[in-house]
């Protein structure tokens, strides 16, 4: 029944192998209309980038005259300054800068948690003869449709009995929580493709269960960590719910900080601040967007139910 | 002695994640049903009024709010399914045409790799009426044009829509894309063979073959119109008035506006009931589909 999220990482990752002969082909017509009719659904999709970009260059002064897809005239780092260093979220004028570095510091212990509970999970479940293991793989992909809201406020009750909350703790264990489901079916789906004969090699050869996992197992995981670990890096950096109902005052994360700032702010608007503090907070994942794309193709398919 | 600790070590391995799922899964869904049914509102009460325990979810579809969520829904799910459909024409031309494959990827999915936050504000600035995409086409001379969307609560939701599908169009192809390449290359030399027409072997054989792939989008597509909270907070905010609430939206608010745990909880069974509904029938179809697609391989 894992099989929705297996098959949609599957093509991808079958594919990413396979060349295609390449035919010869005649430049007809219709395939010029096809590139036509692609390039501007490309220049659709760029749009939105193209206007906050300029935007985040251009003085309040241009930006008043209303001309949305102008150039800059003068090009300026102010807003940038401004929404790194001295925008105001609520109460506190700090700018992005503080929720970046909050951030950071969410994402590492997330990564941490969430890949040591899945990976060893998940090699327990593909490898190990665990009687339940079908049922719990079932009941796992179950629990990876739950949206958020519905556990949330249990969640809420529990992280604050445990005295972790408006932590980077109960940030970055909520995380791990929320992420268990989807990241061990992944593994589990790497990991059952090893030998059976490896292990049982490993076992006569008096192995124990953590020591194969260590020796052989994790250095065979490299592709598979890597896709995880492109998918957490977004999905944690980008994430804002779990951010704001678990991060206290001097807790929360860039998006949290980015939402107080533009949506709620009081008086005048600076647009060209709030475009640069919502590229600022756009960039690492575009960076690892850019960098690593294939993975992060293979990581948002095999990633498929998170969305 | 080797063998014993092989077989309890896996065990103790599970029990992690096994607390988890009992506890921040199972528990906490259970937490939550308790919780509709009792009159909690800042801090959690156990106690269930026999008579009245339905009071919660009375008041909850008397709640105007509530209402516009739910219908809401609907329409975020049918405007949002364009994304399916787009997704699926743009990898067909993509996959066609292989010309600037892997351009025109980058150039489709990087939307997906922004936060919603950060695509609510962008958006939101496009729509911004004076100053926006819509004072440029009256610049342009189209005095007519009216794309202040999110001001007006007839329209706001559609602003909503076009914000998603720019987000989740390129994920969309992309998983179209690797299912358009796992179809077999000799059913496109055999169908220009038998001179079948371009339309007629899309709709009629290739579409039929991607049916699993359809179901994943269909699936995919609607967990996120469920769960759409920080899309509508970043671009109206649930506004002009309670117009773009959703129940994600709903729930939240009752919870941490009204600080009304009963209330929110009633709001979050209902979504778990909605998301049970859709889900059971579609993955229990495409777990179908699955079985008979491998037997066919077999």
């Amino acid at each position: 029944m894992s099989a929705l999220a297996y098959e949609a990482s599957a093509p991808t990752l079958r594919t990413a192998a396979r060349t295609y002969p390449r035919r010869k082909r005649r430049v007809r017509g219709s395939s010029i209309a096809i590139v036509v009719f692609l390039t501007m659904c490309a220049a659709f999709m760029s749009i939105p980038l193209y206007v906050v970009i300029v935007t985040s260059f251009k003085t309040m002064d241009q930006i008043a005259i209303g001309e949305i897809f102008s150039l800059p005239t003068s090009w300026t780092l102010e807003p940038w300054w401004k929404a790194w260093a001295e925008v105001c979220a609520g109460m506190t004028c700090e700018g992005v800068r503080h929720g970046f570095l909050i951030s950071l510091e969410i994402l590492f212990p997330s990564l941490v948690l969430s890949i040591a509970l899945s990976s060893v999970t998940g090699y327990a479940l593909a490898l190990w003869n665990v009687r339940w293991a079908n049922s719990f793989l079932f009941v796992l992909f179950l629990c990876a449709f739950v949206p958020f809201q519905i556990i949330m406020i249990p969640l809420v009750v529990l992280v604050a009995n445990l005295g972790l909350f408006g932590t980077i703790w109960a940030i970055a264990l909520i995380h791990a929580v929320l992420a268990m489901p989807l990241l061990t079916l992944i593994f589990r789906n790497f990991y059952k493709d090893v030998p059976q004969e490896i292990i049982n090699a490993a076992i006569m050869d008096s192995g124990s269960f953590w020591k194969i996992f260590v020796e052989i197992i994790l250095p065979m995981s490299g592709n598979i960590m890597i896709v995880v670990l492109i998918l957490m890096i977004t999905s944690v950096w980008n994430d804002f719910l779990v951010g704001l109902t678990f991060g206290g005052i001097g807790t929360q994360p860039m998006t949290v900080i980015l939402a107080n700032t533009v949506i709620t702010q009081r008086g005048e608007v600076h647009y060209n601040v709030d475009m640069a503090a919502a590229l600022l907070t756009a960039i690492p994942p575009l960076v690892v967007y850019f960098g690593l794309g294939k993975f992060f193709v293979q990581g948002i398919t095999a990633g498929a139910i998170k969305g | 002695m080797a063998l014993r600790w092989s077989r309890v070590s896996p065990q103790l391995a599970l029990v992690p994640a096994l607390t988890v799922t009992l506890v921040a899964f199972f528990g906490s869904i259970g937490w939550t049903i308790w919780m509709s049914f009792t009159r909690s509102r800042r801090f959690p009460e156990y106690e269930i009024d026999p008579a009245l325990w339905w009071r919660q979810y009375e008041r909850l579809f008397a709640d105007g709010a509530w209402t516009t969520s739910l219908k809401n829904l609907i329409v975020l799910a049918l405007g949002s399914a364009l994304a399916i459909v787009l997704g699926f024409i743009l990898a067909a031309l993509v996959e066609r045409e292989k010309r600037g494959e892997g351009f025109f990827r980058t150039i489709f999915l990087y939307p997906l790799a922004v936060s919603l936050i950060v695509t609510g504000i962008v958006w939101r600035w496009m729509f911004n009426p004076a100053l926006g995409v819509e004072n440029f086409l009256h610049e342009l001379g189209w005095t007519s044009a009216n794309f202040n969307w999110l001001a007006d609560p007839g329209t706001a939701m559609y602003g909503i829509i076009l914000a998603s599908i720019w987000h989740g169009l390129g994920f969309y192809m992309a998983l179209m894309l690797a299912g358009l390449k796992s179809i077999n290359t000799e059913i496109w030399s055999a169908a220009k063979l038998d001179g079948v027409s371009f339309p007629r072997l899309y709709v009629e054989i290739i579409i039929p073959m991607l049916k699993f792939t359809f179901l994943t989008c269909a699936i995919l597509l609607s967990l996120g119109v469920i769960k759409s909270y920080d899309i509508v907070l970043a671009m109206t905010n649930g506004g002009p008035g309670t117009s773009t609430w959703t129940p994600a939206y709903f729930t939240i608010n009752a919870y941490s506006t009204r600080s009304n745990i009963g209330y929110a909880s009633a709001a979050a069974v209902i979504m778990l009931v909605i998301t049970a509904a859709v889900f059971l029938p579609l993955v229990l179809v495409t777990a179908w589909q699955a079985r008979r697609r491998e037997a066919v391989v077999q």
